[in-house]
């Protein structure tokens, strides 16, 4: 009897120890795909797309937000005549009518007709009446300055899975502060597969993205573009740029390029227009140079302002190669001060080779040519600069006065702009502030990134280009009863191995006020017709824009 | 014996008088769904109609518009810029 107890007993705990091991198979092991299953016949997951932050101008108007539109879609089972309506709905969705029929006449409850619809036109297709049609909101970007900064912005485009991506500019180099973070809400659906209208129920809430306040004064900005457009086109070139920053902290106060794009309308443009040619394209200097070279030979005290060039008399002949001046005018024994206001290429022969490969390569490095500058926009490309054992006798020559060295332009401005601050070269930036969704605020502190010169090289250079504008050969354009520093720079184009005898980069780079800089900026025109030299092109630009800035600034004259 | 009748009638009182909690509960915060739908969707209205304004004021308020406004007003950009200097004293001491 006792056996057949136990045995019965057994059989019970057997049976209910199975029951429990295939609850645990059910409710723990294939708890998640079961999970999933039921999901899939009575709702769906959706994601909630986060708003993208804003790009804000230094005085807070947004340079990039977002603006309410609609996806239109349409239950094709409760359209009626889909003809009829697809002719109705065409002209106002900006669409092919046979594309609408052919969706409205799908056997599908869900079908889209089109996306960033705007308000207006909701409201017009709503007055139409027409059972079966329905929006849905949703943000798309919008640029209330139009195409202005477009190139420092850059664009909101697709990726692969169709999802909002930054390209080019602060949305690229950003988008993932941008962006936000994504969140899921359940859709709950009839037996057919129809969305009930109910609230759907958020389960992972997403993430706003975070805004970002750029350091570009939006009145500054607006100007330059406005100017870069008039020497654009006044000069005949085939594009122009003008960047600006503010030397004592790196900040980018504008950088404008012509021609360039309206980034709500990006995909009409060649992609060639969205490019920063500021940070993404090379180019040989020129003239505008020289002063870095300079700046080296006076910092190893190699030379003094007054030093005197003795091989200035004529061509000089370098490595079999015979140097000239840009106007073959030639000025014996002429100071370093007028070598620069001259723009004197024989005696900035004299100054390389005084200072030698190794301190060449030592200066090159330490004002960060060949490196990357580190500011935060999307494309930045830097120059290589040759191991020394490459370098010949006419590279050193050459790379004095600007000629068979590749720089950036916002390399050259770093330059400048380590200048007019006593020597101290600052990180160029163009964000200042991060704003999360929450309203908290992060500060982007202004970073020195080195001091390639002491400070009285730095007033020593600065007084040599102070000279350079008030006597050399852009004189014609200065601005009276202000103290400005700059260079002018005609750079030859290679092509094939020569330089193109007619085509030219025009540049002025420089700052003010010289005593105590408030701005450094450097102008370009690319391929200039109506004159090719930076002092009849660049140079009044700049000082057109320098006026406005100082103006803008309340600086007044001081004599 | 007459302990546990009293026990038993706390506990069948109890019992009722939480039911009838429950469902006066029940009754009052039925509706407080239909409510917070109400004042979500609310919420989505005015933050949508907020988002529209702002675009309306953006765009009257951009660089570009007040320009091209100024300009087919008449006016035109000032060519000389003024400066404000220190003032002259009326009267100063020898």
């Amino acid at each position: 009897m006792t056996w057949r107890l136990r045995i019965s007993l057994f059989a019970l705990f057997l049976g209910f120890f199975l029951v429990i091991l295939r609850l645990f198979y059910w409710q723990v092991i294939k708890a998640e795909e079961l999970t999933k299953l039921g999901l899939s016949q009575y709702g769906e997951i959706r994601k909630i797309m986060p708003q993208r932050g804003e790009i804000l101008a230094s005085d807070s108007f947004p340079l990039a937000t977002n603006k309410v539109t609609y996806l239109v879609y349409a239950n094709p089972k409760e359209i009626k005549d889909a003809v009829s309506i697809s002719y109705k709905l065409a002209p106002l969705l900006k669409a092919d009518d046979a594309s609408i029929s052919a969706s409205l006449s799908q056997n599908l409850f869900w079908v889209s007709l089109g996306g960033g619809v705007e308000s207006s036109v909701r409201n017009k297709i709503e007055s139409l009446k027409i059972p079966g049609i329905g929006f849905e909101q949703e943000y798309t970007r919008l640029y209330p300055e139009a195409s202005l900064a477009a190139t420092l912005l850059g664009f909101v485009g697709k990726d692969d899975a169709g999802e909002a991506l930054g390209y080019f500019g602060v949305e690229g180099y950003y988008d993932r502060l941008l962006r936000g973070k994504e969140g899921q809400a359940l859709q709950i659906n009839d037996a057919t597969g129809r969305p009930i209208l109910a609230r759907t129920n958020p389960f992972s809430q997403g993430v706003d993205g975070e805004s970002l306040k750029l350091t570009i004064d939006r009145v500054i900005q607006f100007s330059v573009e406005k100017k870069i457009k008039e020497g654009v086109e006044r000069f005949g070139a085939t594009s122009g740029m003008v960047g600006i920053v503010e030397p004592k902290t790196g900040r980018i106060l504008a950088m404008a390029s012509y021609p360039s794009f309206d980034p709500k309308t990006y995909s009409q443009y060649p992609s060639s227009s969205y490019v920063n040619h500021f940070i993404s394209s090379l180019y040989e200097p020129g003239s505008t140079f020289k002063p870095l070279v300079m700046s080296g030979a006076l910092n190893e005290n190699k030379v003094t302002p007054q030093t005197r060039c003795p091989a200035c008399g004529g061509p000089v002949s370098v490595g079999g190669y015979s140097l000239h001046t840009w106007n073959d005018k030639y000025y014996p024994n002429s100071t370093m001060t007028e070598v620069i206001q001259h723009s004197d290429n024989t005696g900035m022969v004299f100054v390389g080779q005084t200072l030698g490969l190794t301190k060449m390569l030592k200066y090159l490095d330490k004002f960060g040519i060949g490196k990357l500058t580190g500011i935060d926009l999307q494309g930045e490309v830097t120059p290589q600069i040759k191991p020394k054992s490459d370098w010949y006798e006419a590279d050193l020559a050459t790379t004095a006065f600007g000629q068979g060295v590749n720089v950036t332009p916002i390399e050259l401005l770093t330059v400048f702009s380590a200048i007019a601050n006593g020597g101290k070269m600052m990180k160029p930036h163009v964000v200042s502030e991060i704003i999360t969704a929450d309203g908290k605020k992060k500060t982007v502190e202004p970073q020195e990134v080195g001091k390639p010169i002491s400070s009285a090289t730095a007033r020593v250079m600065t007084e040599m280009l102070v000279n350079a504008v008030e006597k050399g050969e852009a004189s014609y354009a200065r601005l009276k009863g202000y103290r400005i520093a700059g260079k002018t720079g005609t750079a030859s184009i290679p092509i094939g191995g020569k330089y193109d005898p007619e085509k030219t980069i025009a540049s002025f780079v420089g700052f003010g006020p010289a005593d105590d800089s408030k701005f450094a900026m450097i102008v370009i025109f690319n391929k200039p017709t109506a004159a090719i030299y930076g002092s009849e092109t660049a140079a009044p630009a700049f000082f057109s824009i320098a006026k406005d800035i100082l103006n803008y600034y309340g600086i007044p004259p001081k004599q | 014996m007459k302990k546990y009748k009293i026990l038993l009638a706390v506990l069948i009182v109890s019992f009722l008088g939480l039911i009838a909690l429950r469902t006066i509960a029940a009754n009052r915060i039925s509706t407080d769904g239909v409510l917070l739908s109400k004042i979500q969707e609310e919420m989505a209205y005015y933050k949508t109609e907020n988002l529209k304004y702002k675009e309306r004021i953006l765009a009257l308020s951009s660089l570009s518009n007040i320009s091209s406004k100024a300009a087919s007003l008449g006016f035109i950009d000032s060519k000389i810029g003024f400066v404000v200097g220190r003032s002259v004293p009326i009267a100063a001491r020898p």
